[in-house]
């Protein structure tokens, strides 16, 4: 059977640095892939490219057997996307924006039960601003699980959520991915990375440094944990400090 | 359909809690008709005119509601909408761009609409206004003016790089607009010098031919004005879909 996504020498440059250098990836369907590095690794950008929302400069990407670019209409109806930071329409309620997501899909999952599943029921009336950050995140997820997805986006899924709301958020993925969902997230939390991804690959400066399964990163890296052998990866151990 | 029938009803709901249109669009048209009937209602336009000072400035009250509603309204909404990545959502589901614009040109439409209904009660209450041309005729004059009002709006937010710049062309575009076009203060009274200027905004061609065909004034004396509304509709449509961006 055909991969969900190949992307094939990926490369995407921004004011004369590159952002994404040539980054080949295929995911099977059901997997959940994570895409991990520091901030500015170039999460973010590879995974506006890969959905066509930033045009790159060369490679390919085939994304349920379409480009996304060119096939836009036919392809996002099966695949939901949660960008980083999602921003709404001033004073939209919550139902309002669940309502006009769905309308927009010609087979939408209920988006009442989803609101349950991720404990936002009775928040139907309040608006959007009004919701803690937490809260918003978990809408955020939800809204792209509306479109009933054969193929899913998430990038930093469970930021700013409390221990309690991210394992329900992991569990509720994991029974759409038994069902056949493929997902493609990136994380900053390696317990989350641990939990949900088959494989992972991480990116430094725009560049694939590995990529495999969890085991697979760990026996090839000198460190037991995922934590210790993705800073070691990411060469973050170093004494850089660029974040700080 | 169900798309285009969800965004509506919740748009416009939005736009009613924003306040910004109805206020605008609505209000703003009706207290410049109420000052301007206060002043010289039932007078002459000017001396020996054959028409009230109110019937011949109807049709330009019903432009202001027209150029709030598409050179701020609608715009500045997309513009929004496009800054603070709503449309960037978009991007990634089915709905096409097209559809997203209908939606904001039918809830302003709708706005300015109301505006025009309430005009002609209020004229018509306290002013004694009675429309002397064909009221078929003014209906698609207003459409036409609505159209190239709109597309020129559109192309703004279209064109625009950020919120900022839509911000600044649409007022650099809307303000000449509502003070030199005879929207708010009438052409009639301008010098004739002045006049000669103002005729090259589409809004002035747009308020020559809506005074033509509210005082049933024969055709052709206002043909100019539409081609030229024709012209400035469909240049700045096809502008306004080939520049569209989502992000």
């Amino acid at each position: 059977m055909k991969k969900p996504l190949v992307v094939k020498g990926l490369r995407k440059s921004h004011n004369n640095t590159v952002a994404v250098k040539e980054l080949s990836l295929e995911i099977s369907k059901g997997e959940i892939f994570g895409l991990l590095g520091h901030n500015g690794a170039g999460k973010t950008t590879s995974i506006e490219c890969i959905l066509g929302v930033k045009k790159y400069d060369s490679g390919s990407v085939e994304l349920l057997g379409m480009s996304p670019a060119a096939d836009r209409k036919k392809l996002f109806e099966k695949v939901g996307v949660q960008f980083q930071l999602t921003n709404y329409h001033e004073k939209i309620r919550v139902s309002e924006i669940c309502e006009v997501t769905s309308s927009l899909y010609k087979e939408p999952a209920d988006w009442q039960g989803l609101l349950k599943s991720f404990g936002l029921s009775g928040m139907e009336k309040r608006t959007v601003a009004e919701l803690s950050g937490g809260e918003r995140q978990r809408l955020s997820v939800l809204l792209a699980l509306i479109p009933n997805p054969e193929f899913v986006f998430l990038d930093e899924l469970t930021t700013g959520l409390d221990s309690k709301a991210r394992r329900d958020v992991w569990k509720y993925l994991e029974k759409l991915k038994s069902g056949g969902l493929t997902i493609f997230l990136t994380s900053h939390y390696m317990d989350e990375v641990e939990t949900l991804c088959d494989r992972v690959c991480i990116l430094k400066k725009g560049k694939m440094v590995v990529t495999g399964s969890i085991n697979e990163l760990l026996e090839q890296s000198p460190y037991d944990t995922l934590e210790e052998a993705y800073l070691w990866y990411s060469g973050e151990e170093e004494s850089e400090n660029e974040s700080i | 359909m169900k798309a285009f029938n969800t965004l509506f009803r919740i748009e416009l709901k939005l736009s009613i809690r924003d306040m910004n249109i109805p206020i605008f669009g609505i209000a703003l048209p009706i207290i410049v008709a109420v000052v301007i009937g206060l002043v010289s209602g039932n007078k002459p336009a000017f001396e020996g005119a054959d028409y009230s000072m109110i019937t011949v400035s109807f049709g330009a009250f019903t432009a202001i509601a027209i150029c709030a509603t598409g050179l701020m309204g609608m715009p500045l909404t997309v513009a929004d909408y496009r800054h603070k990545k709503v449309l960037k959502r978009y991007m990634v589901t089915p709905v096409s761009p097209a559809l997203l614009l209908l939606v904001q040109f039918v809830i302003n439409l709708i706005m300015s609409v109301i505006s025009l209904v309430l005009l002609y009660f209020i004229c018509t209450l306290f002013w004694d206004y009675h429309m002397a041309g064909n009221i078929g005729w003014f209906l698609l004059s207003y459409l036409l003016v609505v159209l190239s009002i709109y597309s020129i709006g559109m192309m703004l937010a279209s064109i625009a790089p950020n919120l900022k710049t839509a911000n600044l062309l649409c007022t650099l575009v809307y303000f000449p607009m509502l003070f030199f076009s005879g929207a708010t203060i009438p052409y009639e009274i301008m010098p004739k010098g002045a006049q000669v200027v103002m005729d090259v905004l589409p809004l002035t061609q747009g308020i020559k031919l809506l005074k033509g065909t509210s005082l049933g004034l024969p055709i052709e004396n206002t043909i100019i004005s539409i081609v030229i509304l024709g012209a400035v509709s469909l240049i700045c449509m096809v502008l306004s879909l080939k520049f569209f961006r989502w992000e």
